[in-house]
């Protein structure tokens, strides 16, 4: 890839995260001036961008975003959900075609007519929903899936067809296609079907949608595609306009009503005007989706009438759907659009120069050591012995410590990124799963400035993802819920990142109902986690971290059965991957709190070294929890094995040297060396027969002919000179 | 919320079921070919737990509660 390209790809994907973050804030507050300012200039420039690499289809989708944002600029058009949705949409486009582009290296050959479909979408104005999701009017008659649904059903008397293909990955982005479903306004019918045969149970991956939904509503195609417009690039939405119910047109009667509204309002002023206005809004809203009209753009006029006491805003909303609806162009979307899927990751960075600056001169001082240890080396050659030799090479030894860690330092401080990188990614996430979920929630970042390693801060989303979706899904309840637990009714979700000491902690909390105990206990039982035994001496708190359990929320493997676990243990094995912990803390009725605890960088380990069948071997600092010696007497055999017992408990115990396959232990003495492992919360305990130091390293993984062997993390160079083998734990145990 | 094994083999699901459940009920599914399945107290469940069914095919026991699994969905699981 040419370096001009690289830097589009990166300036590009800077601004998207820009005008994303704007055109949400945007939602939150539509008076903002400077949220739309910043919008404006963001899809400004990247038109601009896409202007100078020569790729015109980008250029006039942007061109129309940027149309419409000047409109709202100029005062002539509001900011709108359906304005926001439709520019949301818009930076989706331009992502995938930035990840073509880095996939493939140049401009895409064809950019695909979804582009200027999009764009189309933009003219036919972006405050008529119904214009702006696919509803589709054919020329030739209703397409073959409808003409078949309807003979299926020959009795019913719908207004309107879907057919809605889920994408396979979209359980992961926390939708629920069948709830989503569920909820559409009046629903008669729904047809179900594989989009590819059932494959066989044991190779089915449950948490990939393999399904086409068709269904048959009573309402009017505009109300439908109002409904389904989160999930809009997968649904083909049908009017079926039965006789008297042609869809978009306001029946007289509605008309009247409406009409009626509008004189009301403005007519009131000064006292009892926002519950005047408040019941014309309700009446207006009523009628429409009476109608099968999207009643979105009139509930946000009514809002920002009733925020402004001025009716303008409303009556002109209602105006406008009084207006005799024009054509609708019809704008069939082309098929379900690849998501721009959670795995992009910022491949190149931009380092700040005054972190390069440092580097240089680390480098420079570093040359200096390096001719004096020349020049002392030229002593020692020349015969030179004695006090003043051994004093300038300590000296020298001393300084390219100090150099080294420095220098380490600087190199890890450029592998570093904000947690912004990551966090910010929620704020679309938590809207979308906010609407299919049918919850209203927000999201508060805080710490989002904090830094940690690159390689930690790429592999969070997954996990965060897991436990935002959890935190959506299970521990907030709906709004009724809420409201009757005297909460507001929309939830709190919060990111929270802080540095403590070498560590770097992720949050994610919400204000639900919390985590009940008592289900964790009968859940764990019933799974046959755990007896109900083992249960009772343990305190609630230690009960909730049982969520985290493989097998209490997923089978277990995450590997054979779905290849991606959608569960608190995969987010569990993630963070432990990194070599990092999770704990959570949860009140009743108040809400949950998972914790990350996260090393600052993934380069350095702190091992504790151990000898073993005659070899010295490195433990990952991390999973050791205690070192002792025990009476042999004290050991005893379990079947083909040995166990001890600890503080009351039993721990399992195995040869390091047998473990790995080397020489037999040879004669045992009569205490044994014993480092107990804690991973996953379980205990273990490695014989050994020494115990060596602790020591910093750099971890090598294991690669070429060495890359698969178990039980081991990687190598490292010890002082003097050796390569010492890192073992795995978790996997050395397993 | 559970997908979980009666004393006699069956297998239930109960309350709420989430996309989580999915899992545990292909689980015990390919475990047990043939079981039964009694979703007689369930309230609702995620599409990924009806795509189970649908894909598995078991015998199924009991109407739902929720309405909407009731009206739409089980006849596609093949249930009477």
């Amino acid at each position: 890839m040419n370096e001009f390209l690289e830097q589009f790809l990166i300036e590009s994907r800077e601004l998207v995260e820009q005008a994303t973050l704007d055109l949400l804030a945007l939602e939150q507050t539509p008076e903002s001036r400077d949220r739309l300012d910043s919008a404006f200039r963001a899809f400004h420039t990247l038109k601009g961008a896409a202007g100078i690499i020569e790729f015109p289809a980008m250029g006039r989708l942007l061109h129309a975003a940027e149309d419409v944002l000047s409109e709202v600029r100029a005062g002539d058009r509001t900011v709108s959900l359906d304005l926001i949705s439709l520019c949301l949409a818009c930076l989706d486009q331009v992502v995938q075609w930035l990840d073509e582009m880095e996939a493939a290296g140049n401009l895409p050959a064809d950019p695909g007519p979804a582009a200027d479909q999009l764009a189309a979408r933009f003219k036919a104005g972006a405050d008529d929903p119904g214009a702006q999701i696919a509803v589709a009017v054919a020329p030739d008659g209703p397409p073959p899936w409808v003409e078949a649904l309807l003979a299926a059903y020959p009795d019913a008397s719908a207004a309107t067809a879907v057919r809605y293909v889920p994408d396979a990955g979209c359980f992961f982005r926390g939708e629920d296609p069948l709830g989503l479903i569920a909820r559409a306004p009046d629903l008669q019918h729904v047809r179900l079907a594989p989009a590819a045969p059932w494959p066989p149970l044991d190779a089915l991956d449950p948490f990939r949608s393999n399904l086409i939904i068709e269904a048959l509503l009573g309402a009017g195609a505009g109300a439908v595609a109002d409904h389904l417009r989160t999930v809009s690039d997968q649904i083909q939405v049908y009017p079926l306009a039965p006789p008297g119910r042609p869809d978009g047109v306001v029946s007289e009667r509605a008309r009247a009503i409406l009409q009626a509204q509008i004189d009301l309002v403005l007519g009131a002023r000064g006292e009892g005007f926002a519950g005047t206005l408040g019941s014309a809004g309700r009446v207006a809203i009523a009628v429409l989706g009476q109608a099968g009209l999207a009643t979105s753009a009139v509930a946000h006029a009514l809002a920002e009438s009733l925020t402004a006491a001025d009716p303008s805003r409303f009556a002109d909303a209602l105006a406008d759907v009084l207006e005799p609806v024009a054509s609708r162009a019809a704008d069939e979307v082309s098929g379900p659009a690849d998501p721009g899927g959670p795995d992009v990751v910022a491949r190149a960075l931009r380092v700040d120069v005054d972190r390069i600056d440092a580097i240089i001169k680390l480098v420079g001082e570093l040359t200096v050591v390096k001719n004096a240890l020349g020049y002392a080396a030229r002593r020692a050659g020349e015969g030179e012995e004695g006090p003043s030799l051994a004093a300038s090479l300590k000296d020298q030894h001393a300084l390219l410590e100090r150099l080294t860690a420095e220098l380490q330092r600087s190199v890890t401080a450029i592998r570093v990124l904000p947690l912004r990188h990551v966090f910010q990614r929620f704020s679309r996430l938590v809207r979308e799963m906010s609407v299919s979920l049918g919850k209203p929630a927000r999201l508060a970042m805080e710490g989002d400035a904090t830094e940690a390693d690159k390689v930690v801060v790429e592999a969070l989303f997954e996990p965060l993802l897991h436990v935002v979706r959890n935190a959506l899904d299970h521990g907030v309840e709906d709004a009724a819920a809420r409201l009757a637990a005297g909460k507001p009714e929309t939830a709190l979700i919060q990111l929270r990142g802080y540095r403590e000491g070498e560590r770097v902690i992720v949050e994610v909390s919400d204000d639900g109902r919390g985590v009940d105990p008592d289900r964790i206990r009968e859940i764990a039982v019933a799974r046959g986690l755990t007896s109900a035994e083992a249960l009772t001496p343990m305190s609630d708190e230690e009960v909730i971290e049982l969520i985290f359990a493989a097998g209490f929320s997923t089978a277990g493997a995450v590997t054979d059965l779905s290849g991606r676990g959608v569960g608190m243990d995969a987010a569990r094995t993630a963070i432990e991957r990194l070599g990092g912990r999770v704990t959570v803390r949860s009140r009743t009725g108040e809400g949950t709190t998972v914790r990350f605890l996260l090393p600052f960088t993934v380069m350095m380990t702190r091992i504790m070294t151990v000898e073993a069948a005659g070899q010295v071997f490195g433990v990952p600092f991390e999973a050791v929890a205690e070192t002792l010696q025990i009476a042999r007497a004290d050991v005893f055999r379990v079947g083909a094995a040995e166990a001890f017992v600890l503080r009351g408990r039993t721990v399992p115990l195995v040869g390091l040297g047998a473990t790995l396959g080397l020489a037999g232990d040879g004669d045992r003495p009569p205490t044994a060396k014993v480092v107990v492992t804690a991973v996953g919360g379980q205990l273990n305990a490695l014989e050994v027969d020494g115990f060596g130091e602790r020591m910093d390293v750099m971890l090598k993984p294991m690669d070429g002919l060495l890359a698969g062997m178990h039980g081991v993390a990687g190598t490292t160079v010890t002082g003097d000179g050796r390569v010492l083998i890192v073992v795995d734990v978790q996997e050395l145990l397993d | 919320m559970s997908v979980t094994k009666s004393e006699d083999g069956r297998i239930l699901l109960q309350g709420v079921c989430p996309i989580e459940e999915a899992e545990a009920l292909l689980r015990c599914l390919s475990e047990v070919p043939g079981a039964t399945v009694d979703w007689s107290e369930c309230d609702g469940a995620h599409t990924a737990v009806i795509q189970v069914l649908l894909a598995a095919r078991p015998s199924i026991v009991g109407r739902p509660a929720d309405p909407f699994l009731d009206r739409h969905i089980v006849s596609w699981t093949g249930a009477a």
